[in-house]
């Protein structure tokens, strides 16, 4: 329940600067806080309160958290960087041709 | 719509006014429905997770890596990761093309003297944990990704302190192009021998199994980690020297 | 894990408000930092080591060199 809780509040306010905030850059921030902000539920909801999941030499096998959730949680944290710098090479070749990273001062995007 | 704006301010700012109630509504809405949502949704214990206890028995086992994750990334599911190295390769590749600019050192003079000094003492130990990293994935956290974010760090920190020409220097996009290639080429190798000698792409290698907690353990899982560790260090790097180049060019 | 947890989780949502709030960018990138060491310490607390590395790896290291890069040579109101 908490940790649902905190999911929907760091997902909105990822998605209210995603969708209200018109300076590129803080878009691009909005979308890194979203991520995290999955990536914190599916690590937080797959906790079920075992141990790291590495065995330890000579000791016989204890309760484990999920490592599938984990993988998959290490993956998309690697993605999001290079994503977020793919949309940050974007950024300053717009900037270069139009001068400013406010969406709405942009010409040719709005009518 | 065509309001003349000059004309009418005030029909300007109820139009804001406007958007922004739309917006407000739009946001309550998505919070609504994700909470409504979650109240449909079962916990962990409710979930089906027999791939997961499946992985947690036998794991060991089956790969002889202590990691369980690092058992998952590179052996159950290598295939993922062979699609993520794909996902970066690309985006190193998009953001070459975009910000192409002439290969040439522009360099600035870098920070203070007492900046270089410290860091020069501490790089060393910094690529060493980067390697520590790398090579322990099947035994300690970590593994082929995070230790490869460390060693471009390093890159990262000769572009800041010393600045852009010591990095070219040191490592020149070239040698950088090499080591991506190469870690790919490593990943796919190791893939092809599984499909020869095991029958399946990308299976774990059997016959380089030893004891279980050595270093040289774990079937192909360290030497997959290896290249994983170039190719991602090596790619981000590229991608961080592809961004600072043309910021430096006012000190020059 | 509950008071620590609940302490924690108080300043993940205070930092991404602060990277939300302010207009200037540097600010924003730096709470955008603070952020993910704090998820740091929240991955370790549930026990995720691996995530946490990579979380403290790239989210506080990586992405900041990459937004302040970034940032560095955008060019404000030329075409104003």
């Amino acid at each position: 329940m908490f940790t649902n809780l905190v999911f929907i509040i760091l997902f909105m306010i990822g998605f209210y600067a995603l969708v209200m905030k018109t300076n590129l850059i803080k878009n691009v921030i909005g979308l890194n806080l979203m991520e995290a902000a999955v990536f914190f539920w599916v690590i937080s909801f797959s906790d079920i309160g075992g141990e790291v999941a590495i065995h330890k030499m000579g000791e016989e096998m204890t309760k484990f958290n999920d490592p599938v959730p984990q993988a998959l949680t290490l993956t998309g944290i690697v993605i999001g960087a290079s994503t977020a710098a793919l949309l940050l090479t974007l950024i300053i070749e717009l900037n270069k041709f139009s001068g400013t990273i406010d969406r709405e001062k942009i010409e040719g995007l709005n009518d | 719509m065509e309001i003349p704006t000059e004309t009418q301010p005030e029909v300007e700012s109820l139009n804001k006014l406007m958007k922004k109630t739309l917006i407000s509504v739009v946001l309550a809405g998505v919070a609504f429905a994700l909470y409504q949502n979650f109240s449909l949704m079962p916990g962990y214990e409710g979930l089906n997770v027999g791939l997961s206890n499946y992985i947690i028995e036998s794991g060991l086992k089956d790969t002889g890596s202590l990691n369980l994750i690092t058992a998952v990334l590179y052996d159950y599911r290598a295939f993922d990761s062979l699609g993520e190295s794909t996902v970066i390769f690309g985006a190193v590749s998009g953001i070459v093309l975009i910000l192409s600019r002439k290969m040439l050192p522009v360099s600035s003079k870098g920070l203070s003297f007492i900046v270089k000094r410290t860091l020069g003492i501490m790089t060393p130990f910094i690529a060493l944990f980067g390697l520590y990293v790398i090579t322990h994935g099947h035994l300690t956290p970590g593994g082929g990704f995070q230790g490869g974010v460390i060693l471009a760090a390093i890159s990262i920190i000769f572009s800041i302190v010393y600045g852009s020409a010591f990095d070219y220097r040191r490592y020149s996009p070239q040698t950088k192009t090499a080591l991506e290639t190469g870690g790919a080429l490593t990943f796919l190798g190791l893939g092809l021998a599984g499909i020869f000698m095991e029958g399946a792409f990308l299976h774990n290698l059997g016959f380089l199994t030893a004891e279980t907690g050595t270093l040289i353990s774990a079937g192909s899982i360290p030497y997959i980690n290896i290249g994983v560790g170039f190719k991602v260090g090596a790619g981000l790097a590229i991608i961080f020297y592809s961004m600072i180049q043309k910021t430096f060019e006012e000190d020059f | 894990m509950a008071v620590l947890e609940i302490i924690l989780v108080v300043f993940l949502v205070f930092s991404a408000l602060m990277a939300v709030r302010f207009d200037e960018e540097l600010i924003s990138i730096i709470f955008l930092s603070i952020f993910s060491l704090i998820l740091t310490a929240l991955y370790l607390l549930h026990k995720a080591a691996d995530v946490a590395l990579a979380e403290a790896v790239i989210g506080a290291g990586l992405n900041t060199a990459i937004f302040m890069s970034a940032i560095s040579q955008i060019r404000h109101g030329d075409s104003d």
